[in-house]
């Protein structure tokens, strides 16, 4: 860990799913303990469990055993300082991308007008400035994801969660996405907590790397990513970087 | 930029009537000419221009049976909108009402409602009451069904979103389920509104005291065809501007693309 307070604490985590012929164990026992303001990836192969221990981190499934605690505070439900991105924008047709933006605000009982100003220099920021009277249909993917990260910002979590959010897009918009991803994270020093199967896309982004096995779920490895930082796209080419990758390759895959 | 692309959208509409009205035109000329060629008799066919003349002759006669037959038709589809949409909305949002209720719903949409006129009459009299609830009955199914399939076809993704911001149940109905129901609804009022007139008309037909159904069966009694005529076409008309309204009200709050096309 990179610094001392902890933020997120998973301790003997267990999940099962019960179907009507068997009980499906995704996860058998993770640990986690993760910084106040430490990019954190959570790095495994499809269907291994990772979202859904997301999930589990932001109460949006209940657990089966152990505990997760947010700020020494167990997690019974969503909390009002997290922020979620998901796979999909899930935008909102019917409203603008300001209004979309605007939706924790209201969903919280906050006042609107305290954040009206936060919201346009999100959208300033991530280079929607001139879209906020648009409609999600009139931007394309990276764009509507763009929204989707604006949403989960506006209400100033300290947390944000987010689940394989880049998967969708190609690679190149993928590349712009994740060097946008690392200056809003420079800037605003949340902890962020990000579930992806792309190893280079981990590495890139990540102070630690959370290698999850395939199902049922443990956390098979941690490894500490020590390159400099900012980074940029032109880290990719380095000898250290591409290591990273050739050890969790082989980690994944054994 | 505004100005233009007002003039360009009546530009499109007025080059998309213009096929559609000519060939109307045409269908009229030879209608006309038909009836004159063939010496057909007034009262099996007038001539266009005959109904014409009459809705011109009649106007007094006529306007005064389409005020009842609207604001009656306007009533009956109010009463549809409201509480179709109320059962709609709890049918989605309260399981347990729904698999008790739902069954019923649907044996009584089998009724042929037309048939439940001169019952009508028995339990409400020849009034005003008897006509607007058979336009109610008849227009109250499209609304609970359009309602109910609108709110369910709400992306659970979209609610789970909702949750991750403390989005709490009534929210989740207000700000997700309701505008995602939207389209849905409309298409439901589009029927609804056509069936409305309906069964105002059938009303109409069994009540025989006032309006355009009462007109057109009072003239087919007289032998009094272009009169027939004349009222038919006057209650195409009302009909026309009618779901024209709801039309234009669709387009008014529906102003985002929703990805359906149910017109």
């Amino acid at each position: 860990m990179t610094n001392d307070i902890v933020h997120v604490q998973v301790k003997d985590l267990r999940k099962t799913y019960q179907t009507r012929r068997e009980d499906i164990e995704a996860i058998r026992e993770v640990q986690m303990a993760v910084g106040q303001g430490e990019f954190i990836s959570i790095l495994g192969p499809s269907g291994c469990g990772k979202s859904t221990l997301l999930m589990i981190i932001g109460g949006l499934l209940p657990l089966t055993s152990g505990s997760v605690a947010v700020g020494n505070e167990a997690v019974s439900g969503p909390r009002r300082d997290t922020g979620v991105v998901f796979q999909a924008p899930v935008l909102m047709p019917w409203r603008t991308i300001l209004k979309n933006v605007m939706f924790p605000i209201e969903s919280l009982g906050l006042p609107p007008d305290d954040y009206h100003a936060h919201a346009h220099e999100l959208l300033e920021m991530t280079g929607l400035g001139g879209f906020g009277d648009n409609y999600p249909s009139e931007l394309s993917g990276g764009m509507q994801q763009r929204v989707a990260i604006c949403r989960a910002l506006i209400h100033n979590p300290n947390l944000l969660l987010m689940d394989e959010p880049f998967s969708a897009l190609d690679a190149m918009t993928r590349d712009t996405m994740n060097q946008e991803l690392l200056r809003i994270w420079e800037e605003f020093k949340k902890t962020v907590l990000f579930v992806t199967h792309s190893i280079r896309e981990a590495v890139f982004l990540s102070d630690r790397i959370f290698v999850m096995s395939p199902r049922p779920a443990v956390i098979s490895e941690i490894v500490t990513i020590n390159l400099p930082r900012p980074r940029d796209l032109s880290i990719e080419e380095t000898p250290e970087f591409n290591q990273y990758v050739a050890h969790l390759r082989a980690a994944i895959e054994h | 930029m505004a100005d233009n692309n007002g003039d360009s959208k009546i530009r499109a509409f007025a080059n998309q009537s213009v096929g559609p009205m000519a060939i109307a035109l045409l269908l009229l000329v030879i209608w006309q000419v038909i009836v004159i060629a063939f010496g057909v008799k007034e009262a099996i066919l007038p001539t266009p221009w005959k109904i014409i003349q009459t809705i011109f002759t009649h106007w007094e006669l006529l306007l005064a049976h389409t005020w009842p037959t609207t604001s009656e038709c306007l009533l009956g589809f109010f009463l549809a909108v409201v509480i179709g949409m109320g059962l709609g909305i709890l049918l989605a949002l309260f399981p347990q009402f729904h698999s008790s209720v739902y069954p019923l719903v649907v044996a009584f949409q089998v009724v042929p409602k037309v048939a439940l006129a001169p019952l009508f009459i028995v339990w409400f009299g020849l009034g005003t009451l008897s006509r607007v609830l058979l336009a109610f009955v008849i227009a109250f199914f499209p609304m609970v069904v359009n309602t109910y399939a609108g709110i369910l076809s709400t992306d659970p993704l979209m609610v789970r979103m909702a949750h991750a911001f403390s989005a709490n149940r009534w929210t989740v109905f207000c700000k997700i389920e309701f505008p995602n129901a939207l389209p849905y609804i409309f298409s439901g009022l589009k029927i609804g509104i056509t069936f409305a007139v309906i069964g105002i008309i059938v009303a109409e037909f069994v009540t025989a005291q006032r309006g355009l159904g009462y007109l057109i069966v009072f003239a087919e009694g007289n032998i009094d065809t272009p009169l027939l005529m004349a009222a038919l076409t006057v209650l195409s008309l009302v009909g026309m501007v009618l779901y024209a309204a709801v039309v234009a009200l669709e387009k008014l709050i529906i102003t985002w693309d929703h990805g359906q096309r149910l017109n």
